[in-house]
């Protein structure tokens, strides 16, 4: 009994802000809801900044879930909400932008950077294994050296 | 050759990411241009908010510059700005208003209509009328196709209905002369 109330209670610990959303939201067709909840989970608040408009309750937020609702329900796709927001609200507006002049550094700057962090430690490494090889020869010589001082001192005695 | 290259390196990185640091230390995260910034104003067509025979479409807003001012009694700032709007109203610049009911108050409990007239009459009489005209945004269809994310925002459009300046907040006397005034100078010189 006990256990049950214990696991009762840890489901009660979890959240599930999206879902409440979609209650507000009523779909016939689940792949309606489907976009619907992609589409405000990706929407960001233009007011808040660092909400998407499910978590948000700016008034702005209100009217793009709703306007994002009315327009999903009229049947247009994910992408055209998006474009509908993008055209009044501005690039901002979503949380995926696209690839562009602009954005393509936030890719190109850190795979060059790995690139070139790859390109160092390769080349480092052939220069100690070069460093490397030659020490132990010289290292060879010297320890063959002590080898036969000491097998002299040991006829010797 | 090489040597000094390497030495070159991390001092113009250092630089670089310094220059970018300090950029965004001074920079602020509120201040996104609108979408609409040189386009022309959306199509609508709207009623009177005192008057709700009486409709309104683009139309209505051409043919001299004219500054739409968005706004609604419940909203604070606006009240502050009132006065300097009607200033402005009162040296021959046309204020339109876009009147904006609280979204959230709309959707959860309903606005009554009468009730908003009132208080639009009453804060109107007490802090100076700077509208020709008040156009009633019922849904706020026309305010999300400006880009509005609050009140009061401002859109300042030329006399063929195209948005040359925006401003999210109150319009006091400094942002005026800065950023408005010299806008308005250049079009009735170019027009």
């Amino acid at each position: 009994m006990h256990r049950v109330f214990n696991i009762i209670f840890i489901f009660t610990l979890v959240a599930f802000p999206a879902l409440a959303v979609e209650e507000d939201y009523p779909f016939e067709d689940p792949q309606q809801a489907k976009v619907f909840s992609q589409l405000v989970n990706e929407l960001r608040c233009p007011k808040c900044q660092n909400q998407n408009i499910a978590d948000s309750n700016a008034m702005v937020a209100i009217d793009l879930k709703n306007k994002t609702y009315q327009l999903v329900k009229e049947g247009q796709s994910k992408e055209q909400v998006v474009d509908f927001m993008v055209q009044r609200y501005g690039q901002f507006v979503h949380y995926d932008p696209p690839l562009n002049w602009l954005t393509i550094w936030l890719w190109l700057i850190p795979l060059s950077l790995i690139a070139a962090l790859v390109l160092f430690v390769i080349k480092r490494g052939q220069r100690e294994q070069k460093d490397e090889t030659q020490v132990s020869v010289d290292k060879l010589a010297q320890a063959k050296a002590l080898l036969q001082q000491i097998e002299e001192e040991g006829e010797k005695k | 050759m090489m040597k000094n290259f390497k030495v070159l390196v991390p001092i113009i990185t250092f630089l670089f990411i310094s220059i970018f640091l300090y950029k965004g230390l001074y920079s602020d995260p509120t201040d996104i241009e609108n979408a609409n910034l040189q386009r022309p104003f959306p199509e609508f067509k709207l009623n009177d908010l005192m008057n709700p025979d009486k409709s309104y479409n683009k139309a209505d807003l051409l043919g001299e510059v004219t500054l739409i001012n968005v706004w609604g009694t419940w909203c604070v700032t606006c009240r502050v700005e009132l006065p300097f709007m009607t200033r402005l109203s009162e040296q021959g610049i046309r204020i339109i208003g876009v009147y904006y009911d609280n979204a959230a108050e709309a959707v959860f409990s309903g606005v009554d209509l009468i009730q908003t007239q009132q208080d639009v009459k009453q804060m109107l009489s007490q802090l100076g009328n700077p509208f020709r005209f008040n156009i009633y945004d019922v849904n706020r269809d026309l305010s999300l196709d400006l880009g509005v994310t609050g009140a009061p925002e401002s859109f300042l459009l030329d006399a063929n209905g195209v948005i040359v300046a925006h401003r999210r907040g109150a319009i006091d006397e400094r942002v005026w002369e800065k950023e408005f005034a010299p806008l308005i100078r250049q079009l009735k010189q170019g027009g």
